[in-house]
């Protein structure tokens, strides 16, 4: 979350278009790999 | 090779270069609505959270994340404008940015939706006009797709055209971007007090893990 915060406030900087889509990918992978995490761990459950 | 030498290479007229009209003033609105409209859904569910004392779930986070990608996207377009350096390469890579923010959402979502699709199960949390709010959030996804969708399908008119410096309506661009990174930054106080110092949120939060952690709890 601390990254999409930078990003946005790059965006607002007008920094280097490349640096900005270059986090934005790492944000996105992050996000899928969070997903990853969440979709495949182990749940706490008992019946 | 920047993107105008690459269209100036090819015989390609940019047509950002005689931008304006009225499609540009309904596609530079059209994105602060897209920017203002995911800061107010994330604005509710700060409602719902401290309100009506709902944790969101690490599905619920992702769906926000999703949101922020894909708005970011927008953003990219809109401050490119603001700059007059907006081009037509550089108003499909901010609507690229949103797609692929809104497709990563929409993921979640769906895969939430399918957690509570059994007949009979209640449910995360309390439905909101008869609907959770993963549902709602997986309408507002499709309906992001549509946008990014009919602004491909109308360019090259429709990029975007942003007002002159010092203007009212300049004034409200700006005011609602900082509306959405302002919502950002709560989001990020959040996590933090739902997270503590754990790497990921926990699968059921009842309790924000920080406050638990400093007050031995």
């Amino acid at each position: 979350m601390i990254l999409l915060l930078v990003i946005a406030l790059l965006v607002w900087r007008g920094i280097n278009r490349g640096v900005i889509i270059t986090l934005w990918v790492v944000g996105i992978v992050a996000v899928i790999g969070l997903f990853r995490f969440h979709v495949t761990s182990m749940l706490d459950l008992s019946f | 090779m920047a993107d105008g030498a690459v269209d100036a290479a090819r015989g390609i007229e940019d047509p950002a270069s005689s931008r304006g009209g009225m499609w540009g003033f309904i596609t530079y609105w059209g994105l602060h609505a897209w920017v203002l409209a995911y800061s107010v859904v994330m604005l509710s569910a700060f409602y719902i959270q401290f309100v009506k004392g709902e944790f969101p779930c690490p599905l619920c986070m992702l769906q926000r994340y999703g949101m922020i990608l894909a708005t970011i996207g927008a953003l990219f377009v809109i401050m490119q404008a603001r700059r007059g350096e907006l081009t037509t390469a550089r108003y499909a890579q901010g609507l690229g940015m949103g797609l692929i923010g809104v497709l990563a959402g929409a993921s979640v979502s769906v895969r939430q939706i399918e957690l509570h699709i059994l007949p009979g199960d209640p449910g995360y949390g309390e439905p909101f006009l008869r609907l959770h709010l993963y549902t709602w959030a997986f309408v507002t996804f499709a309906i992001v797709m549509i946008y990014v969708g009919v602004m491909l399908i109308l360019m090259p008119r429709g990029i975007p055209h942003a007002p002159a410096v010092g203007t009212t309506a300049r004034k409200l661009s700006t005011a609602i971007i900082w509306i959405f990174i302002g919502v950002v930054a709560a989001n990020v106080i959040a996590i933090i007090f739902l997270e503590g110092f754990a790497p990921v949120l926990p699968d059921d939060p009842a309790s924000y893990h920080l406050i638990d952690q400093l007050t031995g709890r």
